[in-house]
């Protein structure tokens, strides 16, 4: 399987997009369509500032437009492991998997991001971070619990 | 060496089952359980297959069928040396989105190899679906074409077949062959390099 996350963008797709963002938004209405064609565009370039940008534009349209829910994530896991925000990549994931959880593309990317940690010694960390928000949640509930038999 | 020798593209609308004759050629299986799910921008997997006494690496691109992804598609069919349009003959509509991408890769990619792929054999042949698309029909669009396929995922009928025809039609393309051949020596070329630089530690 050829990586989804090395794939690379060519600068004149992306430079296609741009203009048909900038555009309309100079027109001040933009489509979810032509954010989110330039937003994969962005999200697949080589460099980390276009990627981030590209992650904005498909948070704003995860907020804003309910039909391309699924497609959003997708790109959003995509986008942060991209910038190795692997924990974030990992949390998009899982958020598709709890709608489809037998969606091949998004378990093969899954497996990928797993990887990628892996090899750059990153497991234990997010482990460890994993344990950090779990106590943090475990806190949480019992100052909850106590402020509730109040 | 991840390298593929050939690459072909899938296109066709959605629902026509584009996700599952890739499956079926590569992993040899249909999972009638698992729900419809539309595929995501282009999925890619990869297949290692003979023709005339050769190895080949055949990379495949499964397209997404939505018209959410058509401006996005194009990028996949850029540098295809072949291509498989899907339809499904018990709807008239993918057909006439068929002709769409017919249209597009004529005026895009001149060279790619088109092949036409009708679906879902099995649902004809057991009656549970009515044809829609006229055999005449697709018999006067399949002429100038590299070839027309009546396939099953569900049982794997014709699938090899298609595959197959794909690759020897690439074998015997001379034109295709010299690109190939080319990219196989430049690959090795680097290989040697990499394998150079790791002598020095």
């Amino acid at each position: 399987m050829e990586d989804v996350l090395d794939e690379i963008v060519s600068s004149e797709d992306l430079q296609k997009f741009e203009k048909i963002f900038h555009e309309q938004l100079h027109q001040g209405n933009v489509t979810p369509k032509a954010q989110f064609e330039y937003a994969w565009c962005l999200v697949r370039s080589k460099y980390p500032t276009d990627i981030r940008k590209g992650i904005l534009l498909l948070r704003e349209l995860f907020n804003s437009h309910t039909e391309g829910k699924r497609d959003y994530l997708f790109y959003l896991a995509i986008g942060n492991a991209r910038i190795k925000e692997y924990n974030k990549a990992l949390h998009y994931v899982k958020s598709f998997l709890e709608i489809e959880p037998a969606n091949q593309q998004v378990l093969a990317l899954e497996r990928q991001i797993n990887k990628r940690m892996e090899k750059e010694g990153l497991i234990g960390m997010a482990v460890a971070g994993g344990a950090v928000l779990a106590i943090g949640g475990l806190v949480g509930l019992g100052i909850a619990l106590a402020s509730s038999k109040k | 060496m991840s390298r593929c020798d050939f690459k072909i593209v899938l296109l066709g609308s959605e629902h026509v089952g584009k996700t599952s004759l890739v499956i079926r050629f590569v992993n040899c299986r249909f999972n009638s359980g698992t729900p419809y799910q539309n595929t995501i921008g282009a999925a890619f997997c990869a297949k290692q297959m003979q023709s005339h006494d050769r190895e080949f690496n055949v990379g495949i691109w499964d397209t997404a069928g939505s018209e959410r992804y058509e401006a996005m598609t194009r990028m996949y069919y850029r540098g295809a040396h072949a291509a498989i349009i899907c339809y499904d003959p018990a709807s008239l509509a993918s057909w006439t989105r068929l002709r769409h991408w017919l249209q597009e890769l004529r005026t895009v990619e001149e060279d790619c190899k088109v092949y036409l792929c009708g679906t879902k054999k099995d649902l004809l042949d057991t009656g549970t679906v009515q044809r829609e698309v006229p055999e005449d029909i697709i018999a006067t669009y399949s002429q100038g074409l590299h070839g027309h396929f009546l396939t099953s995922s569900k049982t794997g009928e014709n699938v090899d077949e298609l595959f197959q025809k794909i690759v020897d039609d690439c074998v015997k393309d001379l034109k295709v062959m010299k690109i190939v051949e080319e990219a196989r020596v430049q690959l090795q070329k680097e290989d040697n390099e990499k394998n150079k630089n790791y002598c020095y530690c």
